[in-house]
């Protein structure tokens, strides 16, 4: 590649022994410890670390833009032999936008809402009075033509809520490159939008970066997006760096355990489907106690006991990167670390139950058919005023779908799918308008409350945001056992069925006193699975079961949910959409688009062989954390349409890599194929 | 817009009909002969039977109902039960003290209040923010009325700087602003302290926006990130805030109109209900509530204004 | 409304809050995860070192402690005349003075306090209990039931107080009763509107929604799982609203629409120096005193919970 070829040591942003601490009530959370890491000139670097790494406060702290709590106990961040730690809050002013700008996470909310983006553009160009205003705007719209607006000229006097959240986020690209800074940060641009949006935001930050030669700082949890995009890694846990390198010795080679350990957690590196993902066990240490020695030691599979209490020697690697561990180097040095790629260096699961072939049931237990969901958009007095004759969209159209016992369903869609919606409706929780849904064999579609109710203790639900699905100010005690209450059931001991489903759920049973906000993500949802299963189910519908967890511990709750379904023969609806996920846990899949499906089928076979487009672009939309299948094309354009507007034909004919004329005409409908699969493509993919 | 603003107007007009409602059934709920109520047990006869029929008591309740409804949409409230005049005229000639009083009262709030509040919302926890801050909560402690009498009792009656009673002599305007200064002081008073609070609060929850941290990390100098950016959208809070306290600012207004013997709305309702002088309350009565509700309606169209987000969902 | 489905997982928000109250972004999980008695422990200090909250709690008590023991702590009887002492300024014999009748105005404060509290104790607690019920049913009931609550409330909140009761009194004539009910009819809409907000966002959360899949009924949803995150907003509420209260209260008695003579209330004894204002002004002084003392105290007590206990409150009034 061109840009390799540039010599590589010239350094536009040094970051030297940088240490940090937040004051907080309960005491300084160090932070940041001893962060050092060299920024080259025109590459782009990936932080990449887990929640709670520090990484994001790294990009802050470069911009003097810290919370007032935040204080640099010590380092220096050199930009071009400026200390901007140590530089006054003008001067810091001056840099920021015009030689260092940055791309936000949300789009949603770093953008203002109340002005247009004109307005902006032309306020970050306040420091150009040489400039017009109409050369100023010309600046602007060309700038926006560039990051892919279609219709700048018009577009640019909108104001953000009129931009989709990809559209946004590429009019936040476009205002971060106006002033055509040296260094551009980028906080996990890509996190709060949708698989086939990335592939694009990725895409076109790639293209940007070669076309201007920016140096890039990426921020992210994402293997797949630094893979795909970085040249350089630092790799942080916990305030610290562990390993640094080019991204080649990083994903392929990796010195330090966490990496190691890291990597072998993402499921998208995962080739075969497992069953069972593997977990780095325990928690990320808390920083207001002082740490020793090496600060992943406490989780570590390969700690030696006395050892890694000491800090480890400080440079020990290859390929100009560098890793502190004690296997790495000094008397402790390990020649077997680190053991060659196939071989797992964390444990996959945390039972030995055996993971032998799954029962899966005959009939179905859920069986849902032609069901319609459809909603208001408009008041009836409103509609009648505005002369629209069917004030309703459709939110789920035509959706037929069944899960018999001990099988796990997929249910992948982007944002606006109406998988959601779909599991909602399947509970009774939304009415809906047409179709049928079964379960077993009784048909509950918009069945009364009254008489619904005994069969929730037979369907249960988990809920995306874990912490949040839980009430506030109940004991998780009391959350745990409140199923029964719920249902009268009486005789049973509660404190005893607590602590029964704690077990069960690998709950530390000291917990049962707290409330849901002192639980961690993972605790929190190992209480809504406690919850789910309180009345002993046969299908559980689950809503982004590893929404808001780590890559290192969302391998524990699929884990979970797979033994327990071993053990009790349940029915899984997973609904996500997180493909590499689902892929590892699910028999069959479902892809939802615009509120149909548009293929079903076995999961293996869909992921080796998509018969629709859309499917493909979903499988390829996932960024690969190997820098070597880095993809040189989008299979992919535009967005999803709003549900005002379905298309006319197939309702993936406005981004269809293959569309064909009939395509807009014609809605397909369901073809069955040969090996039982379900597609609504009229020209399927061979 | 068309649509929102029907609605609104008609939600309006719905809770000035209710009101109107409420005034009406009061008269008719409570025991006895609203004349006899209404012009007392020494009233003649012909007096109460001249009453009764100027007044339609004699057609069923909702009669008068409908046809006090129909004569209010014509700009007819009524007669005046002692001097035959109309009761619409009668408030038009008060109405003017009034407004005048609420917008110099509210006035001069708004333009202390918001920038204090924005000064304290820059530089939390410095000298001028705890300072505004106590006096804030100390000028909100203080009942209005409590602060027309004390008003009046130390620039009137000790240091006998400002008039104290009455609204000045009628066309001299310099008499007049300075019979504005006390009951304005009065009723704007709490008021700076509420605007300056509530515009520190929204300020400083806006100021911890993203937002407000990318146009920071775009360089902006903080003035524009603070008077252009942040005040934008934390001022629509405080104009909801305005429009909703209104009421509150109508009940200190009818306070200092009778404590400095001003001739407003408020005086007005008062010496009517001491005279039992039943058209008149109705009549004024209504033009308050009506003048609220106003007030209400036009905050939002304000903020609809401000903000394109609640512009277009409109 | 069209519901957003599930947005791609965000495990780091990655936003330092840039304020100094709010905690950094990367405090880990292990932080969070801080027991309930420690946290209520650390409030219950927070407060404690407020100066604003423990000057406002001091006052409070001694509003409610003069109030209830009047009768032992007044020097003289509040309607005792002493008329060759009438209209006298402060002296050792009268702290506070005495009125054209020459009752004794220190006294005449302490039972004036009695009103104060007893309107204020019933009012709000009603007012509170009302606004409650009523908001969750406009939160939680169908849409209809929603607009039509909403309309009344509105219509209440149209009368400004004080017109509302010259309206009333106009009608029925002064009396303490009149003004209990006045009170809690136009103080009902605030904390009913704020129970429906609260309600209504509650409603759409997902604990509410895992509630419903779990079977639950609307009581229990209301009574375990919406009402105990309603009420401390509420209570605190209240707190800043029994100055409004006693305002009310001083105001209509101050007009001569409220507690009938010769009832001592802070309104009657500041009515009766502002017809003496020229020549006794210490009366309106004395009388305005203890309304302000108790506004203080509530307001910096109610503000004071509402720093700690609800950060995110501030708004809204």
């Amino acid at each position: 590649m061109a840009k390799d070829m540039t010599p590589p040591d010239e350094t536009l942003l040094d970051i030297r022994g940088l240490s940090l601490e937040f004051r907080t009530p309960r005491g300084r959370v160090k932070a940041l410890r001893d962060v050092s890491f060299p920024v080259r000139k025109n590459r782009i670097i990936g932080i990449v670390g887990e929640s709670g790494s520090g990484k994001s406060t790294i990009l802050w702290s470069i911009l003097g833009l810290l919370s007032g709590n935040a204080e640099v106990t010590a380092g220096e961040v050199l930009f071009e032999d400026r200390d901007l730690l140590h530089t006054s809050q003008r001067d810091l002013q001056a840099v920021r936008g015009e030689e260092i700008s940055v791309v936000f996470q949300d789009p949603m909310t770093s953008q203002i809402p109340v002005l247009t983006y004109a307005r902006q553009m032309f306020d970050i160009l306040y420091r150009r009075p040489e400039l017009s205003r109409e050369e100023k705007r010309r600046m602007a719209v060309e700038m926006l033509e560039k990051v892919g607006i279609p219709d700048p000229a018009a577009r640019i006097d909108q104001y953000p809520h009129h931009f989709s959240g990809g559209m946004r986020q590429r009019a936040g690209i476009g205002m971060a490159l106006l002033t055509g800074p040296k260094l551009l940060l980028a906080d996990e641009p890509t996190t709060a939008l949708d698989v086939t949006m990335e592939a694009q935001i990725i895409h076109l930050l790639q293209e940007l970066q070669s076309e201007t030669g920016a140096t890039i700082v990426l921020v992210s949890h994402n293997l797949g997006l630094i893979a795909e995009l970085c040249d350089d890694v630092v790799v942080m846990y916990a305030g610290e760096v562990v390993e640094t390198g080019d991204v080649r010795s990083i994903f392929h080679d990796p010195q330090h355990p966490y990496t190691r350990a890291l990597l072998e957690c993402d499921p998208a590196r995962i080739e075969k489907q497992a069953g069972k993902l593997p977990v780095i066990p325990g928690d990320i240490p808390d920083l207001v106690r002082p740490q020793h020695g090496c600060i992943y030691a406490p989780r570590c599979q390969r700690v030696i006991e006395g050892v890694c209490v000491t800090t480890p020697p400080p440079n020990a690697g290859t390929a100009g990167g560098h890793a502190r561990c004690h296997l790495l180097d000094g008397p402790f040095h390990d020649p077997e670390w680190p053991p060659p790629a196939e071989v797992l260096t964390v444990k996959a699961g945390e039972t030995g139950r055996p993971a032998g072939p799954k029962k899966i049931g005959e009939e179905p237990l859920l069986d849902v058919s032609d069901l319609n969901v459809r909603f208001r958009t408009m008041g009836a007095l409103h509609a009648r005023l505005k002369g629209v004759a069917d004030p309703f969209v459709d939110g789920v159209l035509d959706v037929s779908l069944s899960v018999r016992p001990g099988e796990t369903v997929g249910l992948v869609g982007e944002s606006g799918s109406g998988k959601t919606t779909l599991g909602r409706a399947v509970l009774n929780l939304l009415r809906s308008h047409g179709g049928a849904i079964d379960f077993e064999g009784e048909q509950i579609r918009n069945m009364p409350e009254r008489r619904f109710k005994p069969l929730r203790r037979d369907m249960a639900m988990m809920f995306q945001d874990p912490v949040g699905s839980l009430s506030p100010r109940k004991s998780v005690r009391a959350l745990v056992t409140e199923p029964f209450e719920i249902h009268g059931i009486s005789g049973v001991d509660l404190d005893a069925e607590a602590e029964r489903l704690a077990d069960l759920v690998r709950l530390p049973k000291p917990l049962l006193g707290r409330y849901p906000h002192e639980l961690s993500g993972g605790q929190a949802r190992r209480v809504g699975v406690a919850r789910a299963l309180a009345l002993n189910p046969k299908l559980i519908i689950a809503d982004e079961p590893t929404a808001g967890l780590d890559v290192s511990v969302q391998g524990e709750i699929l884990n979970l949910m797979a033994d327990l379904q071993a053990e009790h023969g349940l029915g899984y609806l997973i609904i996500t959409h997180n493909l590499p996920v689902v892929r590892h846990i699910a028999d069959r899949l479902a892809i939802m688009y615009l509120g149909r499906v548009v293929e079903q089928g076995d999961a293996e076979e869909i992921f080796r062989s998509p018969a629709h487009p859309y499917t493909r672009a979903l499988v390829e939309g996932i960024p690969q954390p190997d820098p070597d299948r880095r993809r040189t094309h989008v299979s992919i354009s535009g967005e999803v349409p709003s549900l005002m507007n379905r298309p006319v034909g197939c309702d993936f004919a406005t981004r269809c890599p293959c569309v064909q004329p009939r395509c807009r005409e014609e809605k397909p409908p369901h073809f069955t194929m040969n090996d039982g699969r379900v597609h609504a493509c009229l020209f399927p993919l061979k | 817009m068309l649509i929102y603003l029907t609605k609104r107007l008609g939600l309006s007009a719905a809770v000035i009909g209710l009101v109107v409602l409420v005034l009406f059934s009061l008269l008719h709920l409570i025991p006895g002969d609203p004349a006899t109520i209404a012009l007392g047990p020494r009233a003649t006869p012909e007096a109460i039977a001249r009453y009764a029929a100027k007044m339609h008591l004699d057609e069923p309740v909702w009669m008068q109902f409908l046809i006090y409804v129909g004569n209010a949409l014509t700009g007819d409230l009524g007669v005046d039960v002692f001097s035959d005049r109309p009761v619409t005229q009668i408030i038009n000639e008060r109405i003017g003290f009034t407004l005048a009083l609420v917008c110099t009262g509210m006035g001069w709030a708004v333009i202390l209040g918001i920038p204090l509040g924005c000064l304290a919302a820059v530089k939390p926890n410095s000298v001028l923010d705890r300072v505004t801050g106590v006096l804030s909560v100390g000028t909100i402690a203080v009942p209005s009325f409590l602060v027309s009498i004390w008003a009046l009792l130390i620039f009137a009656v000790q240091l006998r700087w400002l008039p104290a009673i009455g609204a000045g002599e009628p066309g001299d305007m310099h008499d007049q602003a300075l019979h504005l200064i006390l009951p304005a002081f009065a009723i704007g008073l709490a008021w700076v302290g509420y605007l300056a609070r509530m515009v520190r609060a929204s300020m400083l929850e806006v100021m911890g926006e993203t937002y407000i941290r990318s146009a920071r990390a775009f360089g902006l100098t903080p003035r524009k990130v603070v008077f252009g950016y942040a005040l934008r959208v934390a001022i629509l809070p405080t104009i909801t805030l305005i429009g909703m306290g209104f009421g509150g600012l109508i009940s200190s207004t009818v306070f200092a109109e009778i404590i400095f013997a001003r001739p407003g709305i408020g005086k007005l309702i008062f010496d009517a209900v001491m005279a039992r002088n039943f058209p008149i309350v109705q009549g004024a009565v209504l033009v308050a509530t009506a003048l609220y509700i106003i007030v209400v309606l036009l905050s939002d169209l304000l903020i609809a204004w401000f903000d394109p987000r609640v512009r277009e969902t409109l | 409304m069209i519901p957003v489905s599930a947005k791609p997982s965000d495990p780091e928000t990655g936003l330092p809050a840039i304020d100094s109250t709010g905690l950094p972004d990367h405090v880990s999980e292990a932080e969070v995860r801080e027991s309930a008695a420690r946290e209520r422990l650390e409030k219950i200090r927070m407060f404690m070192t407020n100066w604003q909250g423990m000057g406002g709690l001091v006052l409070v008590l001694l509003f409610f402690a003069s109030a209830i023991f009047a009768p032992w702590l007044a020097p003289y009887d509040p309607n005792a005349l002493d008329i060759p002492a009438r209209l006298s300024g402060p002296t050792w014999e009268h702290l506070a003075g005495t009125d054209q009748l020459g009752r004794d105005t220190f006294s005449r404060i302490l039972h004036g306090g009695r009103v104060a509290l007893k309107i204020a104790a019933i009012g709000v607690s009603v007012a509170l209990i009302v606004g409650l019920v009523l908001g969750m049913i406009a939160g939680f009931g169908p849409r209809w039931l929603d607009n039509f609550l909403l309309l009344l409330f509105d219509t209440v909140r149209a009368f400004p107080t004080i017109v509302l009761a010259l309206a009333t009194v106009a009608l029925t004539g002064p009396s303490l009763e009149l003004v209990l009910a006045i009170i809690i009819i136009t103080s009902i809409p605030q904390y009913a509107r704020v129970t429906r907000t609260a309600t209504l966002t509650l409603r759409n959360t997902d604990f509410i929604l895992a509630e419903r899949s779990l079977g639950a009924g609307v009581f229990r949803m209301l009574w375990h799982h919406v009402m105990p995150n309603v009420v401390g907003p509420l209570l605190i509420l209240a707190a800043m609203d029994v100055p409004v209260v006693v305002t009310v209260e001083a105001g209509l008695s101050f007009l001569g629409l409220g507690v009938l003579p010769p009832t001592a209330s802070w309104g009657t004894i500041l009515n009766e120096g502002y017809l003496v204002i020229r020549d006794a002004p210490w009366m309106v002084v004395a009388g305005g005193i203890p309304l302000i003392l108790t506004t203080l105290g509530f307001t910096f007590l109610g503000e004071a919970l509402r720093d700690i206990f609800d950060p995110r409150m501030g708004k809204g009034r």
